[in-house]
């Protein structure tokens, strides 16, 4: 590209995530010494141990739970030209963000048992940092530029974010349901085989690799923006799941989106 | 030109011979239920159904495989053009054209004729060099149907049923195993030339033979000729009926992505990470159905809600390409929207619906 | 049987001879061609940077023998974005001329109002440049172009000049002056039309501008008795490929890249997608 940027500097931070999405990127072997020509990477961790001051594209993956992980957000983002919030964690609190669903104390039980949330509750060192937890995805805290979605992102479009940043221009990352992709990949509809699926209220992107390697659609992506979720939830009424089982199967990746869209839980 | 009565295992051998030395597509099973366009690379799984019993090795089930036959012409990811920077900084985009002659065999004729209509399409007024180059060195071979797919197929009622037209040679099951093998033109004719087929005296009985086999009637019927059908769409733009269809609808793309007479597209660029003075444009299937397919620029969006592009989808095959085109309808009810559709939105339900509601009116 | 064109879909590469921002979003382009485009007023062309992207953009010169084309670009999407950085000696890739444009012809002996909303004045400018060149050819030339703020204003020397032409008239608006200098009107596009000085039969209208504009003007130039055959009306709708293909700018059973983008108002009047 005649009309390159330089070099842009390039950094990646982990909140609470797996970091499974860092090494998503990391599987770009057969292309990542060809990235790095074009990119200098200054923060990795997954891979190498610099930091620096300033970076002109800062990938954060994982969600914030404590306050103190909402002030090092804030602290890269002061430092970052363009924040990229990077997987679904960052972008939409993910799994973890079931734990919002219910008070931390009532949560740690849940998780741990009773004894030993009593344990940490009446523990002065862990107890404040559990006390106000609350999941949030990145744009909750700071201003977010753009979102790679999925668990993990998908290298595609993470390639295609660093590409079209490279050349000055912005990603494009349409808003389409699953379903488009398993179409275009010649999928056989994961209904039509008698399961259920979260396809056509989540935003594709992914090449739907799940239903292309046998299984169905999480919702990992996130919901569409005009997401159809009374048909949803109906249609899965049908395939003979009873209330709690739909819920189950919605708040596995969307706890964070869906009791927005839904409101509370009145079916 | 003459027709030849074939033992079905014959033929078979013969599309499997074939194969070797030519890109032949057949109708292969890629799970239980469902069968894909896929090149032949050897005769295990090639079958086709049989007279007396149609629905035996359930190969009728290819009859609407999905994607439609009709997109080995214009295949999603289709590459256009790649482009290169000299050492001046200069850009030279070259055309990429696919003229690879291919034979797509077992072409139901809801195909054949959604094909013909595509060919119309494409080639009206500027025409789409990629399809008609791919058109122009592909050789279709055609099958006919003695049994409805399934309770969604309306070929019949779509005018589909009989089309031969476009095919260059054409199928027909017949007793025994047999089959019929009609070259429909010289190109079909050239290809069978040496296959060493036995010759059919009687190609008439031969026809009638078959006709007589099919269920009458065949498939879902309209109540009306499908002239009326088309007016009472054309006239319903502000029927009741696509707000009722929409309700449940998730705006997924499906329908139009399964469907052999939708070809709208997008496009997409990218270069190459390792050479990024080198790249390419692409094109990928779209649809209309798609909330933001009739979005532009500035925001705004001339077809926002879910009725008003489903009405959008079912005048297009129904009203506006007719308009264009003249005759049948574009739609050739194959039934693959409806059989995909998880919330059973079937556009031969919404034409009835559409049919109905005109009844009602006047 | 009729020719195929293999390059229909490859942009052709042309230099840029002059770049330079009219406003904070617009950037005005002047490419020289190999050879003379021969576009129509009104037409488009499929703007290109290999590798980003495509889009379509107006032609906002006049017709002619020459080989300059120019380009007012807004910048929207991830095209434009780029396209915004290029200057004079960079390349960009087009395919075109595209639609159906404006016929002179229909222009001729007429009295012309043009209504252009923002940057619905760089396509109507194609038709300006023409109807100004050869003036005596037409009737009285009336131009209403309106913007948001007069730093949004496009082309103003030009607007200047084409009202120094004898029988032409120019009433530049805004909507809201910001605090800046403004030597024009403050108001609406649809303000003045009430009270032109205009005869019904003798008047075509041209209007081009956002969506939200054309029923308001409409309902203007109806209050005035002005026939629908006599109002032209200049779409946008999203465009992939300008040869009728990609689906996305049909109207109804028209496509706006090969049936429009211009279209006389009684031809899309009864069309319900065609005017937002």
């Amino acid at each position: 590209m005649k009309n390159r940027l330089p070099r842009p500097r390039i950094a990646f931070f982990d909140m609470a995530g797996c970091e499974g999405c860092q090494l998503a990127i990391l599987d770009c072997e057969d292309i990542f010494l060809d990235l790095v020509d074009l990119v200098e990477i200054v923060q990795f961790r997954e891979a190498m141990s610099e930091t620096a001051p300033r970076y002109d594209i800062a990938f954060v993956e994982g969600s914030i739970h404590r306050e103190i992980d909402a002030d090092r957000l804030r602290d890269i983002r002061a430092r970052s030209h363009r924040l990229v919030a990077l997987g679904g964690c960052a972008c939409h609190g993910n799994v973890q963000a079931r734990a919002n669903d219910w008070a931390p104390a009532e949560n740690l039980q849940r998780v741990h048992g009773a004894d030993t949330a009593h344990r940490v509750q009446t523990d002065g060192r862990y107890w404040p940092l559990w006390a106000h937890t609350r999941v949030r995805a990145l744009h909750e805290v700071v201003e977010v530029d753009y979102l790679l979605r999925g668990c993990p992102v998908d290298r595609d479009e993470f390639l295609h974010l660093v590409k079209r940043l490279l050349a000055g221009s912005r990603p494009t990352f349409p808003a389409q349901p699953v379903c488009v992709e398993c179409r275009r990949h010649g999928n056989e509809c994961v209904f039509l085989q008698g399961e259920t699926c979260l396809g056509q209220v989540t935003r594709g992107g992914c090449g739907a690799v799940c239903i292309g390697g046998g299984y169905r659609c999480d919702g990992c992506r996130g919901l569409l923006p005009d997401a159809n979720l009374a048909s949803h939830r109906q249609l899965l009424r049908e395939r003979g799941l009873d209330a709690e089982a739909i819920d189950q199967r919605y708040r596995l990746f969307l706890s964070g989106e869906i009791t927005d869209r839904e409101g509370t839980d009145e079916q | 030109m003459g027709s030849y009565l074939v033992e079905r295992s014959v033929f078979i051998d013969w599309i499997s011979r074939l194969a070797r030395h030519e890109k032949v597509y057949f109708p292969l099973p890629v799970s239980k239920s469902s069968f894909r366009f896929s090149r032949v690379r050897s005769r295990s799984r090639l079958a086709l159904e049989d007279f007396d019993d149609p629905r035996q090795a359930k190969p009728f089930r290819a009859s609407a495989c999905i994607p439609p036959p009709v997109r080995l012409l214009a295949p999603d990811n289709e590459l256009l053009f790649t482009f290169r920077r000299d050492s001046a900084g200069d850009c030279h985009p070259t055309p990429v054209l696919d003229h690879n002659r291919r034979i797509l065999a077992g072409v139901r004729p809801c195909d054949l004729k959604a094909i013909a209509l595509m060919d119309r399409f494409q080639g009206d007024g500027i025409a789409d060099p990629y399809y008609l180059a791919r058109r122009g060195n592909t050789l279709l071979i055609g099958h006919d149907c003695l049994q409805p797919c399934d309770e969604y197929c309306f070929c019949e009622a779509a005018g589909s049923l009989s089309w031969r037209q476009g095919a260059d040679i054409f199928l027909t099951p017949q007793p025994q195993a047999r089959l019929l093998v009609e070259p429909l033109t010289d190109q079909g004719a050239a290809l069978l030339a040496d296959a060493g087929f036995p010759a059919c005296s009687d190609v008439q009985a031969c026809r009638a033979r078959a006709a007589a086999r099919r269920p009458t009637p065949f498939a879902r019927q309209f109540k009306a000729p499908l002239a009326r059908v088309m007016h009472a769409v054309a006239e319903s733009w502000q029927s009741p009926v696509w707000e009722r269809h929409a309700g449940r609808c998730f705006s997924c793309g499906t329908c139009n992505l399964v469907c052999p007479t939708c070809s709208c597209f997008d496009v997409r660029d990218d270069f190459n990470v390792e050479d990024p003075d080198s790249g390419r444009r692409t094109r990928h299937r779209d649809a209309c159905m798609l909330e933001d397919f009739a979005e532009v620029a500035g925001g705004y969006n001339f077809r926002k809600s879910p009725a008003a592009r489903q009405r959008h989808r079912v005048m297009r095959k129904f009203v506006y390409l007719p308009q264009r085109f003249g005759g049948t309808g574009f739609c050739v009810g194959c039934g693959r929207c409806g059989r995909q559709c998880t919330v059973a939105i079937d556009i031969f339900t919404i034409a009835t619906d559409l049919l109905a509601g005109a009844g009602e009116a006047a | 049987m009729k020719a195929i064109d293999p390059r229909i879909l490859t942009p052709t590469m042309v230099r840029i001879s002059e770049a330079a921002d009219m406003t904070a979003q617009e950037r005005f382009f002047r490419l020289r061609l190999s050879r003379p485009l021969g576009h129509r007023p009104g037409q488009f062309v499929m703007v290109s940077v290999p590798g980003i992207g495509e889009a379509p953009i107006s032609i906002c010169c006049g017709p002619g023998d020459h080989d300059r084309l120019e380009l007012l670009v807004r910048s929207a999407g991830s095209l434009t974005m780029v396209l915004r950085r290029l200057e004079a000696g960079d390349q960009v890739g087009i395919r075109g001329p595209f639609g159906t444009g404006f016929d002179l012809a229909d222009f001729e002996g007429r009295d012309v109002l043009i209504v252009a909303g923002g940057l619905g004045l760089a396509p109507l400018r194609s038709l300006i440049e023409p109807l100004i060149l050869d003036r005596q050819r037409f009737g009285r030339i009336t131009i209403i172009s309106g913007c948001r703020t007069p730093a949004d204003e496009l082309f103003g020397r030009e607007m200047r000049a084409w009202s120094r032409v004898p029988g032409t008239r120019v009433i530049r608006l805004v909507n809201d002056t910001a605090h800046l200098p403004w030597d024009g009107e403050v108001g609406l596009v649809t303000a003045p039309i009430a009270g032109l000085d205009m005869d019904p039969a003798a008047t075509l209208a041209v209007l081009c501008g956002p969506p939200v504009m054309y029923k308001f003007v409409i309902m203007e130039l109806a209050g005035r008795g002005l026939a629908h055959d006599r109002i032209f009306i200049d779409l946008e709708r999203r465009m992939r490929c300008g040869i009728g293909k990609c689906g996305h700018c049909q109207i109804n059973h028209l496509t706006c890249c090969q049936d429009g983008p211009v279209f006389r108002l009684s031809t899309v009047q009864s069309l319900p997608e065609a005017l937002a």
